[in-house]
This record gives structure tokens, C-alpha cells and sequence, in this order.
């Protein structure tokens, strides 16, 4: 009679572990020096292995649903079956070590850039669709569950210059900002429409994903814009992340002020951003 | 913690017909009447989620009873309890205020490695001891009973001594914990293990038993499948009848995760429990599946795509 947790890593073992299931088992009874037909009571309709079969069929299929549900427009990107051969590559190579089903598609989009081998710079290109395209999903599905701003009281208004000097502000927590090659925002926005569209061509633009009143809001942004609420996202410092962002795009604090001026309160209306008790 | 085991129903209330809450029917709940007394969440659904199905829960929970019954506990593995899990799933209780805690007679997993499923244990003293004593710190950090809900299982091994209807009355005993009683599951692996499903559900603790689960099941041919994706056939009625003459009525929750219907055809389904309760049976068989890709536990209620 075989340990409670020898037993267990035997049949995790064959459920987790690619391959036809005689291979499979056999390799499990081999290894953990158990025999499957001695432990596993079979019966007039079923063997042993057709039972433990139930169970690692139904793996898959089940954490196939997952991941196809999470990565919709990837899925009909590449196709059904490139698509499905790489979740099964990815479920074999990573498989689930979370309660929670969400966690399962977090590392899909770096899998696949580590699936491509070495690449001209046209072919990067191309390769780097199915990549952008499943981190963008990715971010879709997490911008969904985050905590967001709803349910807190909102602070409007013209700020004025001095206003804009004395208040502090933070991102959303639910706030995403991707840089993109190509324009998925239009791209997956198409796709859920159903509209049968073909793959998008390179065109280089700065997204952003966040949520308002439950509603996933997607805009694409100038790139002040952009590096200014990813400065901000990372200093949660509103004067930092101002002379941050022009110290990366070069510019002077002067012009930066004025285009928060005017941008600012439609950020915050939109919800991308909020104000917070000043300790300026 | 206080040994509740001879208190009848663990002094938690009959709550009458529920159904299970899902993200299609979030719309309808919140511009019509729910009909049914209560609901029961998937816990997982929303144990990391901040965005509308949480928001949807607190409105359902502010109208209707909810009980929490998650799927990732893994009381049987053997791997050390997941104590971020148990604390995720304390904080969401105290968000919903559900009515109890329940989980699955199962493990998920082992070597930090998560199925996603709900896998059987082998039925030995060994398993029991196991079972019992993580069951025992479960109820420790909730600071309430675990209602325990036996699976459905496609396998049983050889070594196992105790039927599962001994051992949950043994692990009852032990833990003072309550019972969710599967009817659906008892139906489905006493067709594929060949036992006697009356005989297992004359034979547990009936005074522990809290709740239980109706669902329809698959017939792939050469065994059933828990496939929550039918409606109830009529020997499940028939089991559920049984049960509720047992344990003197307890609450009653319809599954439904794969396939769903719209919320009227799923409250007109659990509803039809009051009609077998005077005898009065539907006429449905197990559906019959042709494809081989059916899925036990299915997981189409957690995939709730990001819309823009």
C-alpha cells in the first residue's frame, strides 16, 4: 500500500505530463515503483488506465477552455491548431500552481516570446504579433478584475496652475499601459465585433487600458501622455513623475505643465487617474 | 473548537431552493426578482477579483443568502495547507457573510502543482486521519464548520477499506464538520463504481447533512460524467427525495456551469424539487453525450471575457 503522498505525485505526475497515457502511466509506475493495475480498481467496461485516462483527458480539456477563453483574438490569429499546440506546449511547460484559475494565462505571452528562435528583424516583427497580442488579452482580462476607482468619491474641476502645482495625484490601480507595435486596439475591438479582419500591419503606438464604472476603457495615447502616467504609475508622485517624464522625452517642465493643464481633468474624469491628499 | 457534530444541522438554517450565481445572469439579478431563496458563488470567482462580479455579489448579498463553496481547498493533499488561500477566503467571507463554508472530500493537487481538479482520495484509515486533521485546522482558521461536499470520482483503489458513505460518517465524527450532500455525485459514481446509491445515502450521518447539490450528469457510454450541463434526470430526483425524507429537509442547490441556460429555465429546474417532494417526478433520462470531449467540473462559469 503505497504513502498517501507517493500516491498523489503518481497520479499527478500522469494527469500534469504530455504524451499518450500508456506512456504515461508506465513512466509514473517506473518511476514511484507502483503499478497502476494494482492500485487503480478496474472494471467490465473500463481498465485501470482507461479510468486514470478520465482524469488527464479532463485536464486538458479543461485548462484548454481557460486559455482559450482568455486569449480569444490570439486564438483566431494563429489558428486553432497552432494555437491549441502552443497551450498544450504551455501547460505541459508551466503547469497550473495557483488556486486560481486567472493565473493561468499570466505567463502565456512571455512563453511564446521564449518559443521563437533567433530572427531577422522583419521576421521579428512579425513574430512579435502573437506575443503583443496575448500580452494586450492578458491585460484585458487583468484590467477586468483589479481594483478600480468605483465606489470612491471623485474630486473634478479646473485645477488652475496653482491648483495643478499643489495637488497630488496616482494612477488607477486598475490602470494598463502598453506599448504597442501594432494597433490592437482596433485590431481586438474588431475581432469581439466579429468582423473577419486580417492581421494588422506594424504601426507603433502607446495604449492604455483601464476601467470606468465596471466598462473596460481603451484609448490610445500621445507619448507624453503615456510616459507621464507611466512615470506617474511607478513614483505615485505626481511633481516626480512630471519632471521624470521630461527628463525621459526631453522636454521642458513648462510645456509638460501646460498640456497636464488642459489633459489632466479628462484623465481624471476618465478615470485613469486621482487625486490624492497633497503632502507637497 | 467547539464539537458541534450532535447539533442538529449545526444549528444552520434550511434556506430552501437556491441556484448557483453566474456571470450570465449577473444583468437579469440585478433588474429582477432573484425568485429563489438563496445563492451559492463558486468562491474562487471572486477571491482575487475586484472588478463587476464583485460588485454584483455585494448586491446579490445584500438581498438574498449566500453560501461560499470553492473548489481549490485540496483538503486531502498532501501538500501543506495553502495558507494564503485559507486567508484570501476568510477575507471574502467577511465581504459576503456567507451562511457556511464548503469545499470538496478531495485533494487538487500535490507538490504545489494544481489540477484544477477534483481528485479521489483512496478511502484508508491513513486518508482519514489525514483528512481529519487538516479539516480540524480548516475549521481552527475559519472559526466555523466546513461543510465537506463528496465528489463524484471516476477511479477507486484497491487499498481503500472504508466506503465513502463510512468515511465521511468517521470523518463527521472526528471534526464535528457538516455535509454537502452531492445527490447528482453519489448517482454518478455509483454507476461507475457499481454500488448501491440508495444504501450510501441511507447510510450517512443524516443529522450532519446541510445542504445538497442537484445537477444533471453525462452518460459517455462506458461511465457517467458530473458534467453540470443538463438538467436533473429523473434518478437523481429520486435520490434527492430520498434525502430530504432522511435529513428532514435541508437547503437545496441546483448546479449548473456548462451549457447554462437563461435564469428562467434554471429557477424552473430547481423549482421542480417541490414537485418531487409530493411524488411527482420528470420524465428525464441521462443525456447521452457522442463526443468524448465532455468535462467533469466544468470550468465555462469562471471564463468571464474583458469586455470594452
Amino acid at each position: 500500500m503505497p504513502e498517501l503522498n507517493t500516491l498523489q505525485k503518481w497520479l499527478t505526475s500522469i494527469i500534469i505530463r504530455p504524451g499518450k497515457l500508456q506512456d504515461k502511466v508506465r513512466m509514473a509506475d517506473r518511476h514511484y515503483a507502483l503499478n497502476h493495475a494494482a492500485l487503480v480498481d478496474a472494471s467490465p467496461n473500463l481498465s485501470s488506465e482507461d479510468k486514470i485516462g478520465i482524469y488527464a483527458r479532463g485536464y486538458v480539456l479543461r485548462l484548454m477552455e481557460c486559455l482559450e477563453a482568455e486569449f480569444p483574438a490570439l486564438q483566431h490569429l494563429l489558428g486553432n491548431e497552432l494555437f491549441e499546440s502552443f497551450a498544450r506546449a504551455y501547460l505541459v511547460q508551466l503547469p497550473p500552481n495557483s488556486t486560481d484559475l486567472y493565473d493561468l494565462g499570466y505567463k502565456f505571452s512571455a512563453f511564446l516570446q521564449a518559443s521563437q528562435k533567433k530572427l531577422s528583424k522583419a521576421e521579428a516583427t512579425l513574430y512579435a504579433l502573437p506575443v503583443e497580442l496575448a500580452k494586450y488579452e492578458r491585460a484585458l482580462a487583468e484590467v477586468s478584475r483589479l481594483p478600480g476607482l468605483e465606489g470612491k468619491s471623485k474630486e473634478t474641476g479646473s485645477f488652475g496652475f496653482l491648483g495643478l502645482l499643489n495637488t497630488n495625484f496616482q494612477t488607477a490601480p486598475c490602470l494598463k499601459l502598453l506599448q504597442l507595435q501594432f494597433p490592437l486596439i482596433d485590431y481586438v475591438n474588431e475581432f469581439q465585433l466579429g468582423v473577419n479582419i486580417p492581421a494588422p500591419e506594424p504601426k507603433e503606438s502607446f495604449a492604455l487600458i483601464c476601467r470606468k464604472n465596471y466598462a473596460i476603457t481603451l484609448q490610445y495615447l500621445e507619448d507624453w501622455q503615456w510616459h507621464f502616467l507611466q512615470s506617474l504609475q511607478n513614483t505615485n508622485n505626481y511633481q516626480a513623475a512630471i519632471q521624470h517624464c521630461c527628463n525621459q522625452l526631453n522636454i521642458e517642465k513648462e510645456t509638460l505643465m501646460a498640456e497636464l493643464f488642459l489633459w489632466l481633468p479628462m484623465a481624471q474624469d476618465m478615470g485613469y487617474v486621482f487625486q490624492v491628499q497633497s503632502d507637497l | 473548537m467547539t464539537n458541534t457534530s450532535n447539533e442538529k444541522r449545526l444549528g444552520l438554517p434550511n434556506l430552501g431552493l437556491g441556484v448557483g450565481l453566474r456571470s450570465k445572469h449577473y444583468h437579469h439579478l440585478l433588474h429582477n426578482d432573484p425568485v429563489v431563496d438563496w445563492f451559492e458563488i463558486i468562491s474562487e470567482n471572486y477571491l482575487n477579483n475586484f472588478g463587476y462580479s464583485r460588485h454584483v455579489l455585494e448586491q446579490i448579498a445584500a438581498k438574498s443568502p449566500i453560501v461560499m463553496h470553492g473548489v481549490s481547498m485540496s483538503v486531502g493533499s498532501t501538500d501543506p495547507l495553502n495558507l494564503t488561500y485559507m486567508k484570501q477566503l476568510k477575507e471574502l467571507a467577511e465581504f459576503v457573510k456567507p451562511v457556511w463554508i464548503s469545499d470538496h472530500l478531495c485533494w487538487t493537487g500535490v507538490a504545489h502543482i494544481n489540477t484544477h481538479d477534483l481528485l479521489p482520495l483512496p478511502l484508508t484509515l491513513e486518508s482519514l486521519q489525514h483528512v481529519a486533521e487538516r479539516v480540524n485546522r480548516i475549521q481552527d482558521i475559519l472559526q466555523r464548520p466546513l461543510i465537506l461536499e463528496n465528489p463524484s470520482t471516476y477511479l477507486q483503489f484497491q487499498h481503500s477499506t472504508l466506503q465513502e458513505w463510512e468515511f465521511l460518517t468517521e470523518l463527521v465524527g472526528k471534526t464535528g464538520c457538516g455535509l454537502l450532500l452531492d445527490v447528482n455525485n453519489v448517482f454518478v459514481s455509483g454507476y461507475n463504481h457499481n454500488f448501491d446509491s440508495e444504501l450510501y445515502i441511507r447510510n450517512i450521518p443524516h443529522k450532519a447533512v446541510v445542504q445538497i447539490h442537484l445537477a444533471g450528469p453525462t452518460d459517455c457510454d462506458a461511465y457517467y460524467l458530473d458534467t453540470h450541463d443538463q438538467p436533473v434526470p429523473t434518478p437523481v430526483w429520486q435520490l434527492y427525495k430520498l434525502a430530504q425524507e432522511l435529513t428532514g429537509g435541508v437547503s437545496t442547490l441546483l448546479e449548473w456551469d456548462a451549457n447554462i441556460p437563461e435564469y428562467p429555465e434554471l429557477v424552473a429546474e430547481v423549482t421542480k424539487a417541490r414537485q418531487v417532494m409530493q411524488g411527482i417526478f420528470p420524465e428525464v433520462p441521462v443525456f447521452r453525450s457522442p463526443y468524448a470531449d465532455a468535462i467533469s467540473n466544468p470550468v465555462e462559469h469562471t471564463l468571464q471575457p474583458a469586455h470594452a
